[in-house]
């Protein structure tokens, strides 16, 4: 079906409920409707099988309209459709909740409750998810009248439930700080002996502000702001946003730019799923993969370093264009270590598929059938791994994917090993399309003139991550800087498909079972600053500067 | 023997600081074997004394609810239950200086004290990892064990005494490891079972239960256990190759024998991935116990032909 057929078959289905329909733009459509049609809404689009939620976006429209929204976010294809939610400015106004439609609706309502200040009612969990337990009740991030002030710490009502041991049964806690996890979350499993009963998470250890602090800052200074959303898929982060702004701005960026922006972001793609590999690896207890994918993903880390300057953070995107061209040496150095790296690949999925004792902790675990992966919204190789045809750089083609298409991986297993088998014969495919694009590198230039005031509007802007979909809500005022910028990245999809999974599983499979999943915890947090009772204050940069500057002049004298 | 000659040997050689030390070296040698197969650099030759060094001077904390006896007690019974075994083995391919008839049996269940004493330190700490650590190790120890054992009574079938100088004695004449080739493997993976060595380190999985049944310990407590394993390493290996590798003889032999046995241990410990307890037990008692068994019935059938 193409786009406008889609978006005709979305405006019949939701015609009983709308109060108004627009077109921002060509794929999308936008639904006025009322709070309480919400269920019945969502369900017409879901059970005719139309798209799936891809985020709630809480927005405060201001002092002067005096109303909050919430907007449905479903897509399908290139489609977007929002259900727009207009909600009284009033503490906690009511608005139904679809998480027994949607599962993965709960985390995005429990999002919306605590930032938006938002009643969802019939909610299966309403505790905080990225808000700190010392933060005071009623206040809101996300509302326009907030400030630091208000955030200040209160004893924390709801402490963590102590879980005692009865016979065989007891609550095992996994994290904020444990040697499985690579960042911070908080899981906790309720285990028979060895065996899952249950499964509950608690996010926000490394929330950091961003969505509020774009609000702050001007468009190109959100550029490296939201370049630091994640440590690994930083260029990710820099197109969504780069490919919404562009549109907002209707400035058309050269291929050449685009093509370049599709190499690093497959280069990134080789670099995540190798981390991915080796940290896989390491879950199961398989130290030597894990070395040996390590070191081998420094070739691709050395590459981008040469390619961008930068290992992580590579800011090779600036608005309009990219920064750095890509030389025939370059180009040499990028054929070099591909082969390389198509070799190691091919290894890799050889042993995946092949070693007997990998073998028995993957096959046949955590197994997710296609109505599953469907049901729990999951994104990227994850869904991919259980035959569910879910690509953005294929479903909406954005920069360059129009030019130089990937072609898509699918498994129809579903268990952890398909995913070790579709990330693998992705990062093939990758290989492939960055050979094609070096050897057809359009000629051009790499910047155009931008804007520093962007026409007020709203837009989406979808990118692939190498963990699958990542979406961007932005929306402008038409000044220099942003009015909203709304960010859901794809492990937040992905947890309700493990927590559900998990359960009936053994303990021991339970680090494998998270890594399935590649989740990144620092994209999941990103919204706020917290000021704690005792043991900080916010700094200023200068404030801290001389801090630091005593500090040290202080450990100095001690030697 | 009078009883200064006892505690010299009890001290120092060939228990006590010589055995600690050469525990040190063994383990050393295992961890830089596997860092070069990971490709990695690997420590240097005295890490594992520094550790130790490091640790012992550490503050050791002790957690709220436990039993402080057993928490204190523990460490010490493991240690002195490692080194009361290399009594009556042929470590560093010397006579044993003490021996018994029974002395095998006796040395076996001296080595498994370790693994009992980290079971009750496990189960004594209110920890969960620990809990499910200790519950893990206890399991595990059912698994290995008996085929373990069984695999060490073919040689001793096979000399006819329960003796260990005797049945190395014996075996410096009979390479075992080429008539009983099964029973070899079997002691093989046993001992990797018995160090909970890669893969059979479900117990101590770090990436689901952090460090399993030690996981409250620090300090003092860790180092005596980390001393107790690494002798244990060196006892075990000897053992094995006292057994089925030619028993008794030339030191520098017999230190090239278990070092060939450690190549073997290191080379599967980096080649595999861990199992999960449940995978261990049905590997141990499906395949293990009943190879070792399939083992014992040849040595009685063919014993029975020749007499």
């Amino acid at each position: 079906m193409t786009t406008e057929t889609l978006l005709q078959r979305a405006t019949e289905l939701l015609a009983p409920f709308s109060k108004g329909n627009t077109t921002p733009e060509t794929n999308r459509l936008d639904v006025q409707i009322d709070a309480n049609d919400l269920p019945a809404a969502t369900s017409a689009l879901i059970s005719n099988s139309w798209g799936y939620l891809s985020a709630i976006t809480p927005m405060d429209l201001g002092a002067e309209a005096n109303k909050l929204e919430a907007i449905y976010h479903f897509c399908e294809g290139a489609a977007v459709t929002s259900l727009r939610i207009q909600l009284p400015r009033e503490d906690r106004p009511r608005i139904p909740s679809i998480s027994n439609l949607i599962p993965v609706a709960s985390f995005f309502e429990r999002e919306l409750g605590e930032m938006l200040g938002v009643d969802v009612v019939g909610t299966p969990d309403s505790s905080r998810l990225f808000l700190p337990d010392d933060w005071p009740d009623g206040v809101y991030p996300l509302r326009e009248e907030f400030s630091i002030e208000q955030a200040t710490p209160v004893e924390p009502h709801e402490t963590l439930p102590e879980f005692g041991r009865t016979g065989n049964k007891f609550t095992v806690p996994i994290g904020p700080q444990h040697p499985a996890l690579k960042e911070p979350g908080h899981f906790e499993f309720s285990v028979d002996g060895e065996v899952i009963t249950g499964a509950r998470m608690r996010l926000g250890y490394v929330h950091r502000g961003m969505e509020k602090a774009t609000q702050e800052r001007n468009w190109i200074q959100n550029l490296y702001l939201l370049e630091r959303v994640c440590g690994i898929c930083s260029h990710t982060h820099t197109s969504a946003y780069a490919y919404g702004v562009e549109k907002l701005a209707q400035v058309e960026v050269p291929l050449r730019a685009l093509a370049i922006r599709e190499i690093i972001a497959g280069l990134e793609r080789v670099h995540s799923h190798l981390l991915w590999l080796g940290v896989a690896a390491h879950e199961a207890g398989f130290d030597t993969l894990f070395m040996y994918s390590w070191r081998d993903r420094e070739t691709v880390m050395d590459l981008l370093e040469e390619l961008t300057g930068n290992r992580v953070n590579y800011s090779i995107t600036v608005l309009g264009g990219v920064k750095h061209d890509i030389t025939a040496e370059n180009s040499h150095s990028i054929h070099t270590a591909l082969d390389y790296l198509e070799e190691r690949i091919r290894h890799y999925l050889n042993i995946v598929t092949t070693d007997t004792t990998f073998l028995q902790r993957t096959r046949g675990i955590g197994t997710m059938n296609l109505d599953e992966a469907k049901h729990f919204g999951a994104l990227g190789p994850t869904a991919r791994a259980s035959g569910l045809v879910r690509d953005v750089r294929i479903d909406s083609p954005y920069g360059a994917y129009h030019h130089f298409p990937v072609s898509i991986v699918t498994d129809e297993r579903g268990d952890l090993e398909a995913r070790f088998v579709v990330r693998m014969k992705e990062l093939l495919v990758t290989c492939f399309t960055i050979r094609t694009i070096v050897d057809n590198m359009p000629a051009g230039e790499l910047t155009t003139r931008f804007p520093r005031k962007i026409p007020a509007g709203e837009t989406i802007s979808r990118v692939e991550a190498p963990r699958g979909e990542a979406f961007y809500f932005i929306k402008s005022g038409g000044g220099e800087n942003p009015v909203r910028v709304k960010i859901r990245t794809p492990s937040l999809c992905n947890w309700t498909s493990v927590l559900n999974k998990a359960v009936g599983h053994q303990l021991a499979d339970v680090p494998m079972l998270i890594a399935g999943m590649d989740p990144c915890f620092s994209c999941n947090d990103r919204m706020i600053t917290v000021r704690r009772k005792d043991d900080s204050q916010t700094l200023s940069w200068s404030q801290m500067r001389e801090y630091g500057i005593k500090k040290y002049a202080a450990m100095r004298e001690m030697k | 023997m009078n009883i200064l000659t006892s505690l010299l040997s009890l001290m120092f050689f060939p228990a006590g600081i010589s055995l600690i030390l050469s525990g040190m070296l063994y383990e050393w040698a295992d961890r830089k074997l596997v860092a070069r197969f990971q490709n990695r650099i690997g420590p240097r030759w005295f890490q594992p004394l520094a550790d130790t060094i490091k640790l012992l001077s550490k503050e050791e904390i002790t957690p709220h609810g436990i039993n402080n006896f057993l928490f204190y007690g523990l460490p010490i019974v493991a240690l002195s239950g490692a080194l009361t075994a290399a009594l009556y083995t042929p470590v560093l391919g010397l006579t044993p200086i003490y021996s018994f008839q029974g002395d095998l049996i006796v040395s076996l269940y001296l080595l498994s004290l370790l693994t009992m004493c980290t079971g009750l330190a496990g189960w004594n700490s209110t920890s969960r990892f620990s809990l499910v650590g200790a519950t893990r190790s206890l399991t595990q120890l059912f698994a290995y064990e008996a085929p373990f054992l069984l695999a060490l009574l073919g040689p001793a079938m096979a000399a006819g005494s329960w003796m260990i100088k005797d049945v190395s004695t014996y075996a410096s004449n009979h390479w075992m490891f080429i008539t009983q080739p099964v029973g070899f493997i079997v002691a093989l993976i046993g001992l990797m079972g018995k160090l909970e060595l890669p893969p059979f380190d479900a117990p101590e999985a770090e990436t689901e239960i952090v460090a399993g049944a030690l996981t409250e310990y620090s300090g003092r407590g860790l180092a005596l256990f980390h001393i107790g394993k690494s002798v244990e390493l060196v006892v075990a290996i000897s053992l094995v190759t006292a057994f089925y590798l030619g028993g008794i003889g030339n030191p520098l032999i017999f230190i090239l024998k278990t070092l060939a046995i450690l190549l073997f241990l290191a080379t599967l410990q980096s080649m595999l991935t861990r199992l999960r307890i449940d995978q261990t037990v049905g590997m141990w008692w499906r395949f293990g116990a009943l190879l070792a068994l399939l083992q014992i019935l040849v040595i009685i059938l063919l014993k029975g032909w020749l007499i």
